[in-house]
């Protein structure tokens, strides 16, 4: 939004769902006046009149040159479904890591294979699949012995297989592959670097490369042309932690893919796309196991079956039935996705050969699995999956204009909105202390808060338990750890300080171990998560 | 209080159109063999392919031979050339590619099965794995189809679209039918009405339990028995008991008694233009989840932003639904705009 500009729409036109809001000049800085989400096939207009009434039923002040609402300047960002690669490699290791810097960087992998003689049917049914559009082939750079057999019987297969087909799917030979560029005639080439056999999510060329292909494919797609929503979220978290020169994480979970991005002031430090951390991923429908992830992390009672085609309907029309059980089962799916956000979670070591540091200020959660659950509730959902210990600031993107600001060109411009909206775009959620080696007995330890305005308040820790603890937002508060053995908070002591922020979850303190321990039976599981989350989430009926 | 200028315009997804003269893909194997050409046009249930079936990987040393074309057809026994060692094609089916070593591979099997054309219209093109056809009529794409594509004469049988199929119901009438089955249909029904000589059931939703052990059961009965006619099942609306919409409804009616297709990919509905229905008025409304799902009735106003079950705050709109199957009275209800569907235009 330009200066000489009173107002203007920040839209994120998402697969399951858009959300608008409307932003304007008051007292002389930029502020968020109202956002609202419907579903995706929904027409933008009338979303984008209700802001506008909405703020002008309350405050007409603030409109009063606005009659001409449609004409306010739109900053609008898009995130489309992934696109599809199929991933072919001389050996299994090839494929594994070359399915990796795919994954991981925003494709859907359609097929992977190996060069076996049993695959021959199956590569070449995925070669002459009419939905090909981009395949991946790579061995090691150069192709070691044992690759170069295998490798030249697969190019023979492509090379085959491409002539029999009028388009021309793009082919990106990685490493060794690249010498048999001279088959392809005609094709349409991409040269890349060997895939690294270290499956990590800093920067890699290989994925680098890809990231860059997958957007480039989305936004072809799309006549709209509208910037890639994930490309700018990741940009705003950028911007954001040069900003406020912090760690800043985000994480952001989709219906088509789940994103990850830690960022400091430096830049980006690790980042993932992944189509299986979607809310709901499509291979729910056709596989049980996929279900299966989210009702593992489900509080609702009901027989499997049931629930397992709820998750299904939860693919096909993810902004149906949110209230009530679905908004559990959209919580439960948010959680199954950042679980499978967390897996590959690798930063690379630092250059001077140090273990990377996974710590972050502020934990930013984005995604309409979040926006139907209440702050204590999200606050939970991050540190059951996204287990480290320490301390963090939590916040939630409730109004999803992160990514339209982060498809600003200018980053002089980003920085300016965002320390301008910093205060409405992330409404905060608190803070969380994850503290492990807690023991249970006599001397399990206390926790005092002591707020920057002198209140006070002691608590007596519980070991392997979940406790909220009041702070309201705008708040800051230093708490403190005293145990008789010693906690674990990246740093082991008896006597451990830390400053919190406030926030509409307040502050949650986990004693629970890392990685969270759960029981294998469904019912004793469910009961436990359901014990954790009911005090979170009010209205929770039995 | 939220400002539109008309109910029409309220932020509803709208429901499912039909498609005028949908293009449909019929996927192919490796193996099999087209009957038509690009710009041919076609009637429903005309064969367009042979199906190769239990197909196999052969691999024959071509001894320096002139290769054969990738995708090359092979009849058995057919010279592939040689002058003093005769190489010859092991089997019917189609050149894959030869190997670096100079090993033809190819895929070779029995051609038995004939693959019709689920509608009529024009074959667009013929790829190596499928056929594309630009159909005659109308389409409503569904959620999912599990079989291959099938044409039959539509069969009613039910009486509204959120009964479901009992499995009495299904007999040897309904042979080389396709049957509507209402909101439901269970394993055991989907097995009778294959075994009736049913060619296909439509139904708006399927337990996913049911759907798998359906599939089971259906590769089972192919991998013992051979060219069993096509079966296709067309999931409308999703899963678990899910009322037909109704202005697919509305247009299966229409289409009754007539011949229908369905195909797989896009998964869809096949009708005769005719069929085609004039739009709902704009405020009506369907309720595709919560507790009215599969009611209709009228969008009255969008009363605003409310807290819902579990405190969820949405948008919502006062509908005032009709009359339900099974007794259920006319009422008006607040519902959330993202659990509507909109049947107008």
């Amino acid at each position: 939004m330009t200066e000489r500009l009173p107002a203007a729409f920040a839209i994120d036109h998402g697969t399951a769902s858009t959300t608008a809001a409307l932003i304007a000049h008051v007292d002389g800085r930029a502020r968020i006046l109202a956002a609202a989400a419907q579903p995706a096939g929904a027409p933008l207009d009338p979303l984008l009149a209700g802001l506008v009434g909405d703020v002008r039923a309350v405050s007409p002040e603030l409109l009063e040159r606005m009659d001409d609402w449609p004409a306010l300047e739109r900053f609008e960002s898009a995130t489309r479904r992934p696109p599809s690669i199929l991933v072919l490699g001389p050996t299994e290791a090839a494929v594994a890591a070359l399915s990796w810097a795919a994954a991981s960087s925003g494709w859907r992998i359609s097929g992977r294979h190996a060069a076996e003689a049993t695959q021959v049917v199956a590569i070449c049914e995925a070669l002459l699949d009419p939905d090909l559009e981009t395949l991946l082939i790579g061995a090691a750079d150069p192709s070691t012995v044992g690759e170069r057999g295998q490798l030249a019987d697969l190019l023979a297969m492509m090379a085959a297989a491409l002539a029999r087909r009028p388009d021309r799917p793009e082919v990106v030979l990685a490493g060794g592959a690249v010498e048999a560029a001279d088959r392809f005639e005609g094709a349409a080439l991409i040269f890349a670097p060997a895939a690294s056999q270290r499956a990590e999510v800093g920067s890699d060329p290989l994925r680098d490369l890809l990231a860059g292909l997958a957007s480039a494919r989305t936004d072809a797609r799309d006549p709209s042309a509208l910037p890639d929503g994930r490309v700018a979220l990741a940009r705003a978290t950028a911007s954001l932690a040069a900003l406020l020169d912090r760690r800043i994480e985000l994480v952001d979970v989709g219906a088509s893919a789940g994103t990850r991005i830690l960022a400091d002031a430096n830049g980006i430090l690790g980042q993932v796309v992944r189509v299986d951390a979607a809310l709901a991923p499509r291979e729910a429908i056709s596989d049980d196991a996929v279900a299966d992830q989210v009702l593992a992390w489900s509080t609702i009672r009901a027989d499997p079956a049931t629930l397992r085609d709820r998750v299904r309907n939860l693919v096909v029309a993810p902004w149906r039935d949110a209230a009530g059980d679905g908004a559990r089962l959209r919580l439960a799916a948010g959680r199954a996705a950042l679980e499978r956000l967390d897996e590959g979670w690798r930063l690379p070591a630092t250059p001077d050969g140090h273990p990377a540091d996974y710590t972050a200020d502020l934990l930013i959660v984005s995604g309409g699995a979040f926006d139907v659950a209440p702050a204590p509730a999200v606050s939970l959902a991050l540190v059951d999956t996204l287990r480290r210990p320490g301390a963090m600031a939590l916040a939630h993107d409730h109004a999803r204009v992160l990514a339209p600001i982060g498809a600003l060109a200018d980053e002089e411009d980003r920085r300016r909105l965002l320390a301008d909206l910093l205060e409405d775009a992330l409404a905060p959620l608190g803070s969380a202390i994850v503290a492990t080696g807690i023991h249970s007995g006599r001397h399990r330890g206390t926790l005092r808060l002591t707020t920057t305005d002198g209140a006070s308040d002691q608590v007596e820790l519980v070991a392997g338990g979940v406790q909220l603890l009041d702070l309201p937002p705008g708040l800051v508060a230093t708490a403190e750890l005293t145990t008789r053995d010693g906690a674990w908070l990246g740093v082991r002591s008896h006597h451990l300080a830390v400053e919190v922020a406030g926030g509409l979850g307040g502050l949650l303190v986990d004693t629970r171990e890392i990685p969270l321990r759960l029981p294998d039976r469904p019912e004793r599981r469910r009961d436990l998560l359901d014990a954790w989350q009911r005090p979170l989430w009010p209205g929770t009926e039995g | 209080m939220i400002v539109l200028a008309a109910l029409t315009e309220a932020p509803i997804v709208p429901a499912t159109p039909a498609v005028i003269e949908p293009v449909v893909r019929i996927r192919l194997g490796l193996g099999d063999r087209p009957l038509v050409a690009a710009g041919v046009h076609v009637a429903a249930g005309d064969p367009i392919a042979e199906r190769l079936r239990d197909p196999g990987l052969a691999d024959t040393r071509l001894g320096g031979i002139q290769e054969p074309e990738p995708g090359a057809l092979l009849e058995d026994g057919m010279p592939l050339g040689g002058k003093r060692r005769k190489v010859a094609s092991p089997g019917h089916g189609r050149a894959l590619y030869v190997t670096p070593g100079g090993n033809l591979r190819s895929i070779v099997g029995h051609h038995v099965e004939i693959v019709q054309a689920p509608a009529a219209g024009i074959v667009q093109a013929v790829l190596a794995t499928a056929i594309v056809l630009r159909t005659d009529g109308i389409g409503y794409r569904g959620t999912l189809m599990t079989g291959d594509p099938t044409t039959g004469r539509l069969v009613i049988g039910v009486a509204r679209p959120d009964d479901e199929l009992p499995v009495a119901a299904i007999d040897v009438h309904g042979a080389g039918a396709i049957v509507v089955a209402g909101a439901r249909i269970d394993v055991e029904a989907l097995t009778r009405s294959r075994a009736m000589g049913v060619r296909g059931v439509v139904v708006g939703g399927v337990v996913g339990r049911d759907l798998r052990s359906f599939a089971a059961s259906e590769a089972r009965q192919r991998a013992a028995i051979h060219a069993s006619p096509p079966f296709a099942l067309l999931v409308l609306d999703g899963f678990g008991k899910r009322p037909i919409p109704p202005g697919v409804w509305a247009a299966l009616i229409e289409a009754e008694g007539r011949e229908v297709g369905i195909a797989a990919d896009p998964a869809m509905i096949l009708l005769d233009a005719a069929t085609a229905i004039a739009p709902a008025a704009p405020d009506r409304v369907r309720a595709a989840a919560g507790e009215m799902t599969g009611r209709t009735g009228r969008l009255l106003e969008v009363v605003g932003r409310r807290r819902l079950p579990a405190g969820v705050m949405a948008l919502v709109g006062r509908v005032a639904f009709e009359a339900g199957g099974s007794g259920q009275p006319p009422e008006e209800r607040l519902v959330a705009l993202a659990d509507l569907e909109r049947l107008g235009p």
